[in-house]
């Protein structure tokens, strides 16, 4: 066989892809755009790694933290940072203050010129953010002139908010609490990366992976068989005029493989105008450049040989039933009954491999990653063998009903193969949605936490910044929009010795109403002083609250007081008072004063919390606060509080996988409703005669539903057994108890289910316009 | 044309176009019982058309269709469909069957549509079945038998609800002449038998040698053949 005669076929059947006039390029559109989809999703998701570590390299590159002990002295090429960093509604905004020691101090990637004091370089987002109506609260709480805007080499995304602002006198703050420090240069190489991936996590990705990428593969398989009845009666007629069997296939081939490779070309297309399109998206609060979008050169090539291979193959597969013969085609009459052997392989193969994952969790290493994929993607597939053979057996033992049951049943009979893949893609989707769910919920503990900050009393907390007037710091927050009670609690640690002491009560000052919040207090006034006794993680205060005990301020903190030694004598009117859970969900122990009882010396010591009780009917209450506190004290770090904190990756995982889910159960629904739509097509003569000679539009109508419906409850079952049985090894694999996760899989398979009525609603109305009687007609 | 009185079917004056093209442009037709007539005429000219207006499939734009003194063309869809189901039966060209279901399962589907227990359906197909020779297939599927065979199971489906009128468009358009004489043969005889009348749509003189009178239809416009015999 001649390289001439293998590339003439092939060319005959790439016309032949396009050939037909409209309908032709409809068909060859159709293919092409559902390969083309299924492509840009496979470049996008091989581009992923690279875009993470982009921002990863950005994140470094512009790290300003230095985990030296050593500090760096004051010079000429210094530069004093920090933090300022401030959360707008939802989104978080990258704030630092600058104070350049020297001309020659580091200037952060992506700014020109440092900007002097007050004044900022911003990203276009917070730019555009600051400039829109939505953003004058924060204007408010970032009062600087913006001077310039920061360039893409100092952000990790084009959606980022972030902000470097000039300062004064930062030395000062960096001995107070604020986070910052002097640096020589910016970026970190000891940093790393990022910090190592929980492998719960990483085990969770890689399945979110194969879960939504194998879903694609049967799309692009069952893309590629779009108008497959009508290129078989063309090959027949091919036959007739003299061509062999094998050219018939070459041709086939051919036909598959321009309609992949028009698929590739629009698929780059719709990858490349994803790219562009990304740039202005945010998902999960991460954004992206195009530039960081460059699918890895080894697997774009992998996709673009994967796909056209694939197209080709699938089209040689699928005409192993089909007879095609000069004279029209046969589908093979008999088809050889379907094997069960080698269709259980694929899902003992998969669960073989993950069985030496079994109990490797998360403190007994990491998971082999070739392995778990291999082995999800083994199960996986062994739904899309193992559905030909249940609905075969099935449908072959169901009995006689109704005329619309009865076409129905005997349909599928005839054809089982072309029904189980029509459900393939939904039954791989739920399969592996049911197991991740279980997966998730399983470890959902471990991810989520209750934060025992009670909400209902305060939703949010901030420190009184050092140096500042305490009262007149209360008052300011008193006065904040949407802010309803204000609760202080000023405290000091006292030690039983004036050197080295052995033991330590807490001391907490505040009026009477607020030291409510952290004791039962029997009656309380100004001047009282009480001793909290079997509070939690406190065993010290027993001998510590007794009358008449010295208690030292901390040697350390001597500095504060001017130098003089500070103590306290516990009164002798000392009452007792029971502890109570204050809002942070913690037992204070220890003794409790009211300002009254405290002694000037002591004030100099304190240092303050406010809990803030919010009217959260008000817009933006938190935001309101934040902007009295960086009005304070720009560097403060106000705390918003939630009663269940969850881990940021496992929230963001957990979304990807429904926004992902959902769009591949769309794309499963569209090409469901293509398939579902020519099958119609190929029967509109059949659906024409059964109306001529009476048959009535809702027996045919309610036969097409049955057609659909058998299979895809065949698979929806399918689906939910390997789903849970993967689930269940996912779960032994990160040492969780086996608890099957029954609300997901109703809703997967409800999902499952409610894509494939919509398909079945979205094709009645082409059902009755063809079951018209004049598609008899054939001039 | 005139229309003989005792007439089961009779069209007047029927004009249909589809689009700018003309199918029917005042065709006149009419049918005894165990009358069998043949529409002849070239490709394109109207024939099917004719036939499809009058066993209801289709509406002519204008004109009159009356079966047993009731009017065709003022019938709702549904009323159309019980027509067709109770009192025609059919025959195309490629047979038409459904192609997943058996032999006996098609000839019986008529008499399920009209409500009969699968049982008695399939009983009553065999015995057409029996009487056109194909009974030794009922097991099969229309892929597994030939086009003569497969005729010839659309014809026992035609006749099982044992219908008035029985329409048949070129109905050995498909089979070698040898096929298509047994298929007439038996179609007339049946048809005779049971004294229901037969509208045959040929292009074949062959064919049309079957029927007891033959019409022609050229541009849409119908009149009767003189029989040279």
């Amino acid at each position: 066989m001649s390289v001439r005669q293998w590339s003439r076929d092939l060319a005959m059947g790439t016309r032949f892809a396009f050939a037909g006039g409209r309908e032709g390029w409809t068909r060859a559109l159709l293919t092409a755009v559902g390969v083309g989809l299924g492509v840009a999703l496979l470049l996008l998701t091989t581009a992923i790694p690279n875009a993470l570590a982009e921002r990863d390299r950005r994140e470094e590159a512009r790290s300003d933290h230095t985990f030296s002990q050593q500090e760096i002295p004051k010079a000429d090429d210094t530069l004093l940072v920090v933090d300022a960093d401030t959360t707008y509604r939802d989104q978080d905004v990258r704030g630092r203050l600058l104070e350049p020691d020297g001309p020659k101090a580091p200037r952060p990637p992506g700014v020109a010129a440092f900007p002097a004091d007050g004044e900022m370089v911003v990203s276009p987002a917070l730019k555009e953010l600051l400039a829109s109506d939505d953003g004058k609260l924060l204007r408010e709480r970032l009062p600087y002139r913006i001077s310039g805007t920061i360039g893409e080499q100092g952000l990790v995304g084009s959606q980022e908010l972030a902000f470097f602002a000039g300062g004064k006198g930062l030395e000062q703050r960096l001995e107070g609490p604020a986070s910052g420090a002097r640096i020589d240069s910016f970026g970190n190489d000891d940093l790393g990366s990022s910090d190592p991936w929980d492998p719960v996590l990483l085990l969770l990705v890689l399945v979110v992976f194969v879960v939504l990428l194998m879903p694609v593969a049967v799309f692009i398989a069952a893309a590629v068989r779009f108008g497959g009845e009508r290129r078989d009666r063309r090959l027949a007629a091919l036959r007739l005029v003299g061509s062999d069997s094998r050219m018939t296939r070459r041709i086939a081939a051919g036909e598959a493989l321009a309609g992949s490779v028009l698929g590739l070309v629009l698929g780059t297309g719709f990858f490349l105008l994803g790219r562009q399109l990304g740039a202005s998206a945010e998902v999960f609060h991460v954004s992206v450049f195009p530039s960081y979008l460059n699918p890895s050169p080894l697997l774009a090539a992998l996709v673009a040989v994967a796909v056209p291979t694939a197209a080709v193959l699938v089209t040689l597969f699928a005409l192993r039933g089909v007879v095609i013969e000069p004279l029209g085609v046969v589908r093979t009459a008999k088809p050889a009954r379907r094997r069960l052997w080698w269709r259980l392989l694929l899902p003992l193969g998969g669960l073989a491999m993950l069985y030496p994952m079994i109990g490797q969790g998360r403190d007994q290493g990491d998971f082999n990653q070739y392995l778990v994929v291999g082995g999800v993607m083994l199960l996986l597939v062994g739904v899309t063998a193992l559905l030909p053979w249940v609905v075969e057996t099935v449908v072959a033992r169901l009995g006689s009903g109704g005329v619309a049951w009865q076409l129905a049943v005997r349909r599928l009979q005839l054809s089982s193969g072309a029904a189980a893949r029509m459900v393939n893609g939904i039954a791989v989707a739920v399969a592996g949605a049911i197991a991740l769910q279980m997966l998730f919920a399983g470890v959902e503990g471990d991810y989520t936490a209750s934060s025992r900050y009670d909400v209902s009393r305060a939703q949010m907390s901030v420190e009184v910044p050092e140096g500042a007037r305490t009262a007149a710091t209360i008052g300011e927050y008193r006065d904040t929009e949407g802010v309803r009670k204000v609760t202080a609690l000023s405290d000091v640690y006292l030690g039983d010795r004036r050197d080295e002491p052995d033991s330590f009560a807490q001391i907490t000052v505040a009026d009477c109403a607020s030291l409510r919040e952290v004791a039962t207090l029997p009656s309380c006034r100004d001047g009282d002083v009480f001793a909290v006794k079997g509070s939690q993680y406190d065993s010290e205060s027993d001998h510590l609250a007794k009358p008449g005990t010295t208690l030292w301020a901390d040697a350390g903190d001597t500095a504060r007081s001017g130098d003089r030694e500070v103590s306290w004598t516990v009164p002798k009117d000392i009452r007792q008072a029971q502890p109570r859970e204050d809002p942070t969900g913690n037992e204070r122990g220890g003794i409790l004063l009211t300002p009254g009882a405290l002694p000037g010396s002591l004030k100099a010591h304190l240092s303050t919390q406010l809990f803030l009780s919010l009217d959260l009917s008000k817009a933006d209450a938190y935001d309101h606060v934040r902007n009295t506190a960086a009005r304070l004290d720009p560097t403060s770090q106000p705390m918003t509080w939630n009663s269940i904190e969850r881990n940021d990756r496992y929230a963001t995982i957990r979304t990807g996988l429904s926004v992902g889910a959902a769009c591949v159960l769309a794309l499963i629904g569209a090409s469901l409703l293509v398939s579902q739509l020519e099958q119609l097509r190929e029967r509109r003569k059949l659906l024409s005669a059964l109306i001529a000679f009476g048959t009535r539009r809702r027996t045919l109508s309610l036969s097409v539903l049955w057609q659909t419906a058998i299979p895809i409850g065949l698979g929806l079952l399918l689906a939910a057994t390997v789903g849970m049985a993967l689930g269940a090894v996912l779960l032994r694999m990160t040492n969780m108890k086996i608890r099957v996760d029954w609300p997901s899989v109703l809703s997967m398979t409800g999902i499952g289910a409610a894509v494939v009525l919509v398909v079945t609603l979205l094709s009645l109305p082409p059902l009755l316009k063809l079951m018209r009687p004049d598609g008899l007609r054939t001039e | 044309m005139t229309h003989p009185a005792g007439s089961l079917l009779i069209a007047q004056d029927l004009r249909k176009t589809y689009g700018p093209t003309t199918a029917l442009d005042g065709a006149e037709f009419s049918i005894h019982p165990g009358e069998v007539v043949a529409v002849m005429g070239p490709s394109g000219s109207g024939k099917s058309t004719l036939l499809h207006c009058l066993a209801g499939i289709v509406t002519p734009d204008s004109g009159s269709i009356t079966y047993n003194g009731r009017e065709v063309t003022s019938m709702s869809d549904s009323e159309r469909s019980a027509l067709r189901r109770s009192e025609f039966g059919f025959v195309f060209q490629f047979g038409q069957l459904v192609p997943e279901l058996t032999c006996v399962e098609n000839v019986a589907l008529p008499l399920r549509l009209n409500g009969s227990s699968r049982k008695a359906a399939e009983r009553t197909a065999l015995g057409w079945m029996e009487r056109l020779e194909v009974d030794d297939l009922r097991k099969k599927r229309p892929g597994e038998v030939s086009g003569g065979q497969g005729q010839r199971v659309a014809v026992a489906r035609a006749l099982v609800t044992d219908p008035r009128v029985l329409f048949a468009d070129e109905p050995t358009g498909a089979l070698d002449s040898l096929n298509g004489e047994r298929v007439m043969e038996l179609l007339t005889e049946a048809a005779r038998s049971t004294n229901a009348a037969v509208v045959l749509v040929t292009h074949e003189a062959r064919v049309a040698a079957y029927s007891d009178r033959e019409i022609v239809v050229r541009d849409g416009r119908s009149r009767d053949m003189e029989r040279v015999v």
